[in-house]
């Protein structure tokens, strides 16, 4: 028979080899590697202060007829710390998701156990297959003030732990970032960008569960971003992009009435349109053109920068600029 | 009055439901930022769980993508006058322990006291378009304030103000539900239908 045992890191472990007598004559591997007599007592094998290292396969055999009499695989480990719990509604309203991890590893099997409760009602989770550390509660009540309470247990051979969170069904709710978002130029246009993006699939209902959007932008040579706001569609055209540069733009999304703002979206980058350069002309031409030289100054807005708490989630549409860089004049000259 | 399905009762219905969204949506904010005062002035714990309150109509609802059209706006005006009672009496009772000593707290109950009232016209007019009309509200007068102790009182309100703040999303919800054509027939059923 195989056998498997636990046991925790730094434990002092005694094998006994089957039914063999203390003063048998005995062999004992170790994943196959013979294991010094120094190891022994008697016929028991002692590992004292176990690490890591010691697990394995433990096979003990009669010292002259090399039968096998005992096996066992040692799995050294340590019971589970309190387990890391999460709990979202990507998909609201028609239910919501646990996830949970170890904030370190057991080395041994562990084993999860989740329960939901809503008032009086225990709910099913329903697992996932993969990731394996998943379960899906679908809901059977709206709009309801009791409170849920999920309560992972994780237990191993060498003990157990667990958690409990306890939220509101508007607190959780969480849509997963804005898909498809596409920045592109404006045509003729060297201060515009057009941005526009999609719904995120995972969100079942937005007809009926409108979402807003938060969109940040800035220039790559710069740190600071600018935020709008916006609570309908799925577009916007950026007005007041410095012209010639490139910009990193990203989109949140929130459910218009309850909740937390999505992750960022996925950056994309744009640069506004600009003029194609004017070709080198022939002398006949400069002395008709000469009096017509233009040059092309852009000032910049010098309105000031918002406060972020100002912005998020102040429900209107709001974009504000720094002072404090000062665009060179630029000038389109030919000769 | 116009038929429910004219082309002029449904721009009136989209209007009455924007408006009434808008509406549901500032009352809700405003309920919220009562809530907190009232948390702090009553020296409440804000995470207390307050059981369920006779008399305060829950927001929970089971199957709620199957309500028709007239069970959303019966089940919201029930509530609405319900709440229209129940904020009145929690005025009252706020007056007569503080009088002018919480003037501030009692400004906030009666400015969301009057959008309550609001929006419950706003259904009553909703209803009135699907030819179905509002059902009276003459017969037995309001129950009573319940005779509770001081504390009784101020948890009976946080259930109140937590409830209507329910409620508060859930009929923007059910309004733009409202808003939507359901394939095959109206959102709202017809005359026809109606009970």
């Amino acid at each position: 028979d195989n056998h498997i045992q636990y046991e925790r890191v730094g434990a002092d472990v005694t094998m006994k080899c089957g039914s063999m007598d203390w003063d048998a004559a005995v062999t004992w591997t170790a994943n196959g590697t013979d294991i010094d007599e120094s190891h022994l007592n008697g016929s028991y094998l002692i590992l004292k202060n176990v690490d890591l290292t010691h697990s394995g396969q433990y096979s003990c055999y009669e010292g002259s007829s090399w039968h096998l009499k005992y096996q066992t695989y040692l799995g050294v480990g340590t019971p589970p710390k309190e387990p890391v719990l999460m709990c979202r509604s990507n998909n609201y309203p028609k239910g919501f998701y646990c996830s949970w991890h170890l904030p370190t590893p057991t080395y041994i099997p562990n084993f999860f156990n989740i329960s939901v409760i809503h008032g009086m009602r225990e709910m099913v989770c329903e697992k996932d297959i993969f990731p394996k550390n998943r379960c899906h509660i679908k809901y059977l009540q709206l709009f309801s003030t009791v409170k849920y309470k999920v309560t992972l247990t994780v237990t191993n051979a060498l003990g157990k732990n667990s958690t409990t969170l306890t939220f509101d069904e508007f607190a959780i709710v969480k849509p997963d970032p804005p898909e498809s978002v596409v920045a592109k130029p404006v045509p003729n246009n060297p201060r515009r960008l057009e941005v526009s993006w999609q719904n995120p699939s995972s969100w079942p209902d937005p007809e009926s569960f409108p979402l807003k959007f938060f969109l940040r932008y800035r220039p790559l040579i710069l740190d600071q971003w600018q935020h709008v706001e916006l609570s309908d569609g799925t577009s916007h055209t950026i007005t007041d992009a410095y012209a010639g540069k490139e910009y990193i733009i990203q989109v949140a999304a929130k459910d218009n009435d309850i909740g937390t703002w999505s992750d960022w979206s996925v950056a994309v980058h744009a640069t506004p349109w600009t003029e194609e350069p004017k070709h080198l002309t022939t002398e006949a031409q400069v002395t008709e053109t000469t009096s017509a030289s233009t040059s092309s100054f852009m000032p910049p807005p010098t309105t000031k920068i918002c406060d972020k708490g100002a912005v998020v989630g102040s429900g209107a549409v709001a974009v504000c600029w720094t002072a404090g860089l000062v665009l060179a004049a630029y000038g389109v000259l030919f000769i | 009055m116009a038929a429910a399905d004219s082309p002029s009762a449904a721009l009136r219905r989209r209007d009455l439901c924007s408006r009434g969204i808008r509406l549901a949506g500032k009352m809700r904010s405003d309920v919220v930022d009562l809530l907190d005062t009232y948390v702090e002035r009553q020296g409440l714990d804000a995470s207390a769980s307050v059981a369920a309150v006779e008399g305060v109509p829950a927001a929970a609802v089971e199957r709620w993508d199957e309500q028709t059209g007239t069970q959303r706006l019966l089940e919201n005006l029930a509530a609405y006058r319900a709440f229209r009672v129940l904020l009145s009496q929690m005025l009252e009772e706020h007056r007569e322990q503080l009088g002018e000593a919480d003037a501030a707290l009692g400004r906030a109950m009666a400015s969301v006291l009057l959008q309550v009232s609001a929006f419950a016209y706003h259904l009553e007019e909703l209803l009135r378009l699907e030819s179905r009309g509002p059902p009276s509200e003459e017969g037995a007068p309001p129950p009573p304030a319940p005779h509770l102790g001081l504390f009784e009182r101020k948890l009976r309100g946080l259930g109140v103000l937590r409830e209507l703040a329910q409620w508060a999303v859930r009929s923007a919800r059910d309004l733009r539900q409202l808003t939507k054509p359901s394939p095959g027939s109206s959102s709202v059923p017809s005359r026809a239908e109606s009970p």
